[in-house]
């Protein structure tokens, strides 16, 4: 599995190949293979007979690693330091041998895999844009634990080692190369390996910099008075950030700092007891369960209707030029998926091109993609005012306004132009795709595509099943959602879809809270610390207080004589029928707004909704506005809205921002305790009404003794 | 009980607390040196009279480091009798040296001691030796610790205290401070500071800035935090989820600067001053020290002089003249509509704002500050506050005799 071979000039090649897997691993378990071939090559060293080592591998990938099934099971501290201590010697023994070691990075090297190349001497990649290197753990809540945080440390200093470890970016390598966290890159692999044997011949002896006497930390350690300034504003931001919700971010920060006050063996140490101390960590399971375990469900298609072949759209259509079709544009280009774009007349088409120019000279100004790159991948995007264009797309986006007889009316156009095989979706909020597929002659190959704003950024599609919509077509949708590398809900198409519903849940409670007699700025503080990424109030601005109520309407029409008033419609009809006042985008709502300034609560709020609370339960306010919308985030899996709990999971932190620590709305539960969570329930449901009673659902997983 | 006299209180000028300062020349040492030689010359005992030395000294390292008071007895010739000591608590460091001593004193474990403070900033950085409280991100997040600055603009928006009321605040205070130093309100008190030559460097505070006026100050920007103010601001919301956000309110024209200086205060009891001969000036009549809220440090000088003065058993009327530190503009604001105050009664001679701030000498200065009021506007009762970082706050009352 480790391939070893000399040359005459005393340079030792391995080549790890693992044997039956695809990609190369390196965990607590297989790290012990090394030790037999690091003795030897001290012996060598001994006699005098070796003058460098070059580590690659022969598989598409280099080297990743690390075991989070078995971290996510286990549950004994001493297990979890033992295993660290074991890798992270070794690795101290790959940097000791006293010859040089260089990593030939040939493929990914990411986590674990990119700590071991960490402990090579000098690191050079192949420069291919395919390869990712580079630390993402704290994606799961974690961070490197077996040398990869105090090695950063001593190579690039605090600040970029914090940045690059809380970033979780996986990095390709001509970024990674401006970062620091690699030597060289090389143009092809013959290159690589003749870089690699070049600098190994030109080194005399192997010595990592803490490893030297008088060898510093760049930029000092954290006793240096420069140091302290800027831990003290790291901090601040940390909180900024975080509301010190993420106990791996503190970790991180806690470890370089502490790691930086002692020498490098007893900092590998503080590294191991703070990586021991976020495993065990819930938040910490809740995240490897939901964006490692729910995360890979989705990606392998647990939720892809089985049985259809892969759809692999060359060309998609999209019709309107506003911020959504833009950002449905860019997305696709950015993966080299050919565009037609469409609006009204060409030249409002043509902003949408601009849009995606500029979306993609971001990108190549930080290096995720080359200059060359971002003109080749403008090159796939036409703009049009004509539907004749759209005759060769595999598939057709159709992002107009908001409206159901413009949308229905583009549909038609559509339909007429594409082929039978073609694929046409809505990216619609709110109007049900059933309705809209009336104005459709092939309602099976309709489909709903709710993207979320910004596009660009939010990494959720909820791919919307209409009555007459095809097993087909959803797996199609499926694959072109995968394929812009996004991840697919499919959703019933109810009121709201999936996240409107339950989004709108949090901010009618934090309404109600309003209309209870709580101040505004303490609903707002308190959402932000229970890690919602704004205040109640604030989405509703955003969304418009109009909009919050037609889904609350909606609801009412859904469950008919079933349906309880929520307390906080009165307040959104005194706001905008009273008032006047709609949300953001009228310039006025909960919030005021004066150009180019933060927006600040509306200041004669208290004349209206009087404070008549003296005092409050941070606890259980910020307790009540999670549990609305997990109460019923599990009405929609009971009413198959959604159909996994996967899909809840990501839908709710990737679509409307549940606190991803908690793991999504669903994993709270499991989180919670099922028999609390219910419990609680009832205790708010006397308390505040059946708002909060328990979805029977989960009285019978109670019953049967289940989890989410 | 034993009852407790002072003796003697002696001070250094306030220099400049950087490079600029004209006490950025001496030693820390020299300034307690100067401080010891004054309270021996003027007054009569023998330094083996004396049980002990405690020194109040916030950043006590470098010059200032391996217990500068002993260092200090040695330096200045005391008999090898006399033990030091150094202690810190914060902004209040000074004040409770004296109260540790005057403590000793009425426990009968001694009868004449030396108390006080010193800081020199311009020597000593305090951003050269931080500690867990504000430079371990760990410490910092779990404990909810802020800035001062930034606590003091949450106290102002807590209160409902404006900028221009600060700034107002802060010129009064300039005034007060130079028309005392014309009037030569401290003569008695301050111990110039000469060098090895008798030449003389210092005799008068040097930091006050007589000559700004409201224009000018209403014209400063805002400085707390220059960096991280959101991140802070959201460490001050967990605990205050009521306000929407912290407003800034403090300029370097409405906060005290950093300053040099040492002050000292001898203290027994009446047995052994009358032994020696020694003037009574005034006795303690109560001390009391507290803690709340760290994120709101300067309620500690609210609910210090509150507690002192309850279990004096006295009202506030019965206190004539007051002094407390002006850290930050909104602090004497604050504790100046607490206990509505006329501002002749509060920093009479001027507060921190126009002298500086030494931070470990602090409570021992405003000491001698008070008696010196105290005694030139013949009055009896006078009170000394501190507000001090980590939440605390000190106290004590003193009456003229």
């Amino acid at each position: 599995m480790i391939k070893y071979k000399k040359d005459t000039d005393n340079i030792v090649t391995l080549t790890i190949d693992m044997k039956g897997r695809q990609e190369n691993v390196i965990n607590h378990n297989n790290c012990d293979l090394w030790r037999p071939i690091i003795d030897h090559l001290q012996k060598e060293k001994k006699k005098g007979v070796l003058k460098g080592i070059i580590i690659t591998s022969t598989k598409k990938n280099f080297l990743e690693g690390g075991d989070l099934e078995y971290l996510y099971t286990t549950k004994e501290a001493e297990k979890i330091y033992e295993l660290a201590t074991k890798l992270s010697q070794f690795f101290r023994d790959l940097e000791h041998p006293g010859v040089s070691v260089v990593a030939a990075i040939n493929g990914n090297a990411l986590g674990l895999g990119f700590e071991m190349a960490l402990a090579c001497h000098h690191r050079i990649a192949l420069d291919s844009s395919d390869i990712r290197l580079g630390h993402p753990e704290i994606s799961f809540g974690l961070m490197p634990g077996s040398g990869g945080v105090i090695r950063l440390l001593w190579l690039l200093g605090l600040e970029k080692a914090f940045h690059i470890l809380t970033n979780g970016r996986k990095y390709r390598p001509r970024e990674a190369l401006k970062v620091g966290i690699i030597d060289e890159v090389a143009p092809t692999h013959k290159d690589m390996l003749e870089q690699a044997k070049k600098w190994l011949m030109s080194q005399d002896e192997a010595i990592r910099p803490w490893d030297k006497s008088g060898g510093r930390i760049p930029g000092g350690t954290a006793n240096h008075p420069k140091t302290i300034r800027l831990i003290q504003q790291l901090t601040a931001d940390l909180s900024k950030n975080t509301y010190n919700n993420y106990p791996a971010h503190q970790s991180i920060l806690d470890t370089l700092v502490e790691g930086s006050k002692v020498d490098f063996d007893t900092a590998l140490k503080v590294e191991r007891r703070q990586f021991t101390q976020l495993i065990l960590h819930p938040k910490t399971s809740n995240m490897i369960k939901t964006f490692w375990y729910d995360y890979n469900a989705i990606k392998k298609g647990i939720n892809r209707p089985k049985g259809f072949g892969k759809f692999r759209p060359k060309e998609v259509g999209v019709i309107g030029a506003g911020r959504m079709g833009s950002g449905i544009t860019f997305c696709c280009i950015k993966r080299g998926i050919k565009v037609v774009l469409k609006d009204v007349s060409k030249p409002i088409a043509e902003l949408g091109k601009k849009y995606t120019k500029e979306q993609l000279a971001v990108r190549a100004s930080n290096d995720t993609i080359t200059v060359q790159e971002a003109i080749s991948l403008l090159d796939n995007l036409t703009t049009t005012e004509k539907t004749e264009n759209f005759k060769d797309c595999d598939l057709v986006i159709e992002a107009v306004y908001e409206n159901e007889m413009i949308k229905s009316k583009a549909i038609k156009e559509t339909e007429k132009i594409i082929d039978e095989y073609a694929l046409l979706g809505t990216n619609t909020i709110s109007i049900p795709i059933t309705k809209l597929a009336k104005s459709s002659f092939r309602p099976e190959k309709y489909v709903g595509l709710h993207f979320f704003y910004p596009v660009e950024d939010v990494p959720l599609v909820e791919i919307v099943k209409g009555k007459d919509t095809s097993d087909e077509t959803i797996a199609q949708a499926f694959d072109f959602v995968r394929a812009i590398r996004k991840i697919p809900i499919i959703v019933k198409d109810a009121w709201g879809f999936y996240a409107a519903r339950v989004q709108n849940t949090y901010i009618l409670e934090g309404v109600t809270l309003l209309q209870e007699g709580y101040p505004a700025a303490l609903i707002e503080n308190l959402g932000l610390q229970a890690g919602m990424p704004k205040g109640a109030l604030a989405f509703a601005d955003d969304m418009s207080l109009k909009m919050v109520l037609k889904y609350e309407q909606q609801a009412a029409v859904h469950y008919g004589s079933k349906y309880v008033a929520h307390p906080a419609v009165a307040t959104l009809v005194t706001m905008t029928e009273e008032l006047g006042r709609t949300g953001r985008f009228k310039g006025n709502g909960f919030y005021e707004y004066v150009k180019n300034e933060s927006r600040m609560l509306w200041s004669e709020l208290g004349e209206h909704f009087m404070v008549t609370k003296e005092s409050f339960d941070s606890q259980e306010i910020m307790e009540r506005m999670l549990f609305v919308q997990v109460i019923e985030a599990i009405w929609c899996m009971q009413e198959k809205v959604v159909n996994s709990a996967a899909e809840a999971n990501l839908g709710s932190v990737y679509g409307w921002g549940f606190p991803a620590f908690s793991g999504g709305v669903l994993q709270y539960v499991n989180s919670y305790g099922l028999d609390a969570f219910i419990k609680k329930c009832s205790v708010y449901k006397k308390k505040y009404g059946p708002r909060f009673s328990a979805p029977s659902l989960l009285k019978k997983m109670q019953k049967e003794g289940k989890e989410f | 009980m034993t009852e407790v006299y002072i003796y003697d209180a002696v001070r250094t000028p306030c220099g400049k607390g950087d490079t600029a300062g004209a006490l950025f020349q001496v030693k820390p040492l020299d300034l307690l040196n100067r401080c010891l030689k004054a309270l021996s010359n003027r007054n009569t005992f023998e330094t083996e009279h004396i049980n002990d030395a405690i020194l109040g000294c916030v950043v006590p390292f470098g010059d200032q480091g391996d217990n500068v008071m002993k260092t200090a007895l040695l330096y200045s010739g005391w008999s090898k009798e006399v033990p030091g000591m150094q202690i810190n608590r914060f902004q209040a460091s000074g004040l409770e040296a004296i109260s540790l001593a005057a403590g000793k004193i009425t426990a009968g474990w001694g009868d004449l001691m030396i108390a006080g403070g010193l800081e020199s900033p311009s020597r000593v950085r305090r951003s050269n030796f931080r500690g867990a409280i504000s430079s371990d991100p760990n410490i910092i997040n779990l404990i909810g610790s802020i800035p001062s600055g930034m606590s003091a603009d949450l106290l102002a928006t807590l209160h409902n205290i404006d900028r221009i009321e600060i700034d107002e605040y802060a010129l009064a205070s300039q005034d007060k401070a130079f028309t005392a130093q014309k009037a030569g309100c401290f003569d008695n008190s301050i111990i110039p500071i000469y060098d090895q030559n008798n030449i003389l460097l210092l005799n008068q505070d040097e930091v006050l800035n007589p000559t700004i006026h409201s224009e000018e100050i209403a014209a400063m920007d805002t400085i707390f935090p220059k960096w991280g103010r959101a991140g802070f601001e959201v460490a001050a919301l967990k605990k205050y989820p009521l306000l929407e956000k912290i407003k800034a309110f403090h300029t370097v024209g409405n906060i005290a600067p950093m300053a040099d200086g040492a002050a000292l205060v001898l203290l027994g009891n009446k047995e052994k001053g009358k032994k020696l001969g020694l003037t009574a000036k005034a006795k303690i009549l109560m001390a009391s020290t507290v803690s709340s809220d760290l994120s709101i440090m300067h309620l500690g000088g609210v609910k210090a002089a509150e507690k002192a003065i309850q279990q004096a058993k006295l009202k506030v009327k019965d206190i004539d003249l007051w002094y407390t530190n002006e850290s930050f503009g909104a602090l004497g604001v604050y504790f100046q509509k607490h206990f509505s105050l006329p501002a002749n009664r509060l920093n009479a001679c001027g507060g921190t704002i126009a002298f500086g701030e030494p931070i470990g000498a602090l409570g021992a200065m405003l000491l001698s500050m008070l008696l010196n009021d105290l005694e030139r506007q013949g009055l009896k009762r006078g009170l000394i506050s501190i507000a001090a970082e980590g939440g605390m706050g000190s106290c004590m009352i003193i009456e003229i005799v």
